[in-house]
C-alpha cells in the first residue's frame, strides 16, 4: 500500500504506481485494496480471471485502478476545512439556502422556521467520499423539507466546493441527518427532570419533619420509602 | 458603549447605580454567536441592554472543547439561569455565525422552559465590502 504525505504535484501516471495488471502476479491481498465502488462489479472474480474486463474499465490509461490513502493528518484537516466550506455556503449561498428553507425565497428570511447545521462531516480514507451529517431544528415538516433540499442539491454543492477549495479530486458528497443533537437533548431533559422531582421530594421531607415534630414514629416508617427514586 | 437611555430620576438619584436587582424583564432576547471555537450567550432586555452572558469558556471548558455543542448548552444553561430568575418567560434568539453552538444553544433554551417566540439570523453579510482573510491551504 502507498501512503502519501500530499498528493503529488505530477498526475499519477508517471509515478510508479504498482497496478494488479502491471506485474502479472494477481494478488488477491493487493486486488482487496481497491475500495469496492472504483472496482467494476466483477473485480472479485475477476481476480484470476481474465484481464481485459479491467483494460476496458480503465479507459485510455492501460486500466490503472489507482488507490491513494492519504496521511490521516491530512484527512483530519481536509474534514475540517470542508466543514467550514459548507457551513459558510448555507450561510451565504442563495440557491442552498432556498433549498433548505423554501420560504426564504418568498423574503422571509430573517425570521426562521427552521435552522439548518452542519454537526459533523466525515472524509474517507482516500478523499473521494465525504459523509455530512446534518442537524435540523425545527418541526417534523421542516426538518423533511431541509433534507430534502439538501440532498437534491447534492452536485450542486460539490461543484461549488470544487470551486472553493484546491483539491485534485473533489469528493462525492453524501448528506445524512443526525439526531444525535436531538437524542443528547432528550437525555439531558430527562435527567433534568429527575434532578428536579429529587429536589422537591427532598424539600417535602424538610417541610414534613418541620411541621410534624411531635408524630416521630410515622416519620421513621415514612422516610426511607420517599428518599427512595426507582429510576426505570 | 453603553447605549444612552434618557431616565428621568437620574437628577435626583444623583447616582446611575446598577439597577440590575429591581428590573423584572418578562420579555428580553437572546444573543448567541457560534463560533467554531467558542459560542457566546448574552441575554439582553427588548432594547439591548445586557443583562447576563456565558460562554462556553466560562462555563469550565478550555481548549478544543469550547466549539463542542455540549458546551454551547451549558453555557446556554449558565446564561439563562440569571435570566429566569429576573423572571424571563419569553425570549426572541438571534443567532450569528456558523458553528455547532447554534443549535445546541437553541435546544437548551428550548429545554429551560423559556418560550421562543422568533428565531433570528443576524449573521454579519457585506454586501462586497472588506477584502476577507486570505483562503486556507490545505
Amino acid at each position: 500500500m502507498l501512503v502519501l504525505a500530499r498528493p503529488p504535484p505530477s498526475p499519477p501516471l508517471n509515478l510508479s504506481l504498482r497496478s494488479p495488471l502491471a506485474h502479472g502476479d494477481l494478488n488477491p491481498n493487493r486486488l482487496l485494496l481497491l475500495l469496492p465502488f472504483h472496482a467494476p462489479p466483477n473485480s472479485m472474480a475477476a481476480a484470476t480471471g481474465t484481464r481485459r474486463r479491467r483494460r476496458r474499465s480503465g479507459g485510455g490509461r492501460g486500466g490503472l485502478e489507482v488507490t491513494c490513502m492519504a496521511n490521516q493528518r491530512r484527512v483530519r484537516m481536509v474534514a475540517k476545512q470542508i466543514q467550514r466550506e459548507l457551513s459558510d455556503m448555507l450561510l451565504t449561498d442563495k440557491v442552498l439556502q432556498y433549498a433548505v428553507l423554501p420560504e426564504a425565497s418568498l423574503g422571509a428570511d430573517r425570521y426562521l422556521s427552521s435552522l439548518t447545521t452542519i454537526s459533523d462531516v466525515e472524509v474517507s480514507g482516500d478523499l473521494q467520499v465525504v459523509k455530512v451529517y446534518v442537524s435540523v431544528f425545527g418541526d417534523e415538516r421542516g426538518r423533511e423539507v431541509a433534507i430534502a433540499g439538501l440532498k437534491a442539491k447534492a452536485k450542486y454543492v460539490r461543484s461549488e466546493l470544487g470551486r472553493r477549495m484546491k483539491l485534485r479530486l473533489t469528493p462525492e458528497i453524501r448528506f445524512i441527518e443526525d439526531d444525535s443533537l436531538e437524542r443528547g437533548s432528550r437525555v439531558l431533559a430527562i435527567l433534568d427532570r429527575l434532578k428536579d422531582e429529587k429536589k422537591r421530594i427532598e424539600e417535602d421531607d424538610e417541610q414534613f419533619e418541620q411541621s410534624n415534630i411531635s408524630e416521630e414514629d410515622e416519620d421513621d416508617k415514612d422516610e426511607p420509602d420517599e428518599r427512595i427514586i426507582y429510576v426505570k | 458603549m453603553t447605549k444612552a437611555i434618557p431616565r428621568i430620576g437620574s437628577h435626583r438619584n444623583g447616582r446611575i447605580g446598577s439597577r440590575k436587582n429591581g428590573r423584572r424583564i418578562p420579555k428580553g432576547v437572546i444573543h448567541v454567536q457560534a463560533s467554531f471555537n467558542n459560542t457566546i450567550i448574552t441575554v439582553t432586555d427588548v432594547r439591548g441592554r445586557v443583562v447576563s452572558w456565558a460562554s462556553a469558556g466560562t462555563s469550565g471548558f478550555k481548549g478544543t472543547r469550547r466549539g463542542t455543542p455540549y458546551a454551547a448548552q451549558a453555557a446556554a444553561v449558565n446564561a439563562i439561569h440569571t435570566a429566569v430568575d429576573q423572571g424571563m418567560q419569553r425570549a426572541e434568539v438571534m443567532i450569528k455565525g456558523p458553528g455547532l453552538g447554534r443549535d445546541a444553544a437553541l435546544r437548551a433554551i428550548r429545554r429551560s422552559g423559556i418560550l421562543l417566540s422568533f428565531v433570528r439570523d443576524i449573521t454579519p453579510m457585506p454586501h462586497n465590502g472588506c477584502r476577507p482573510p486570505k483562503k486556507r491551504r490545505v
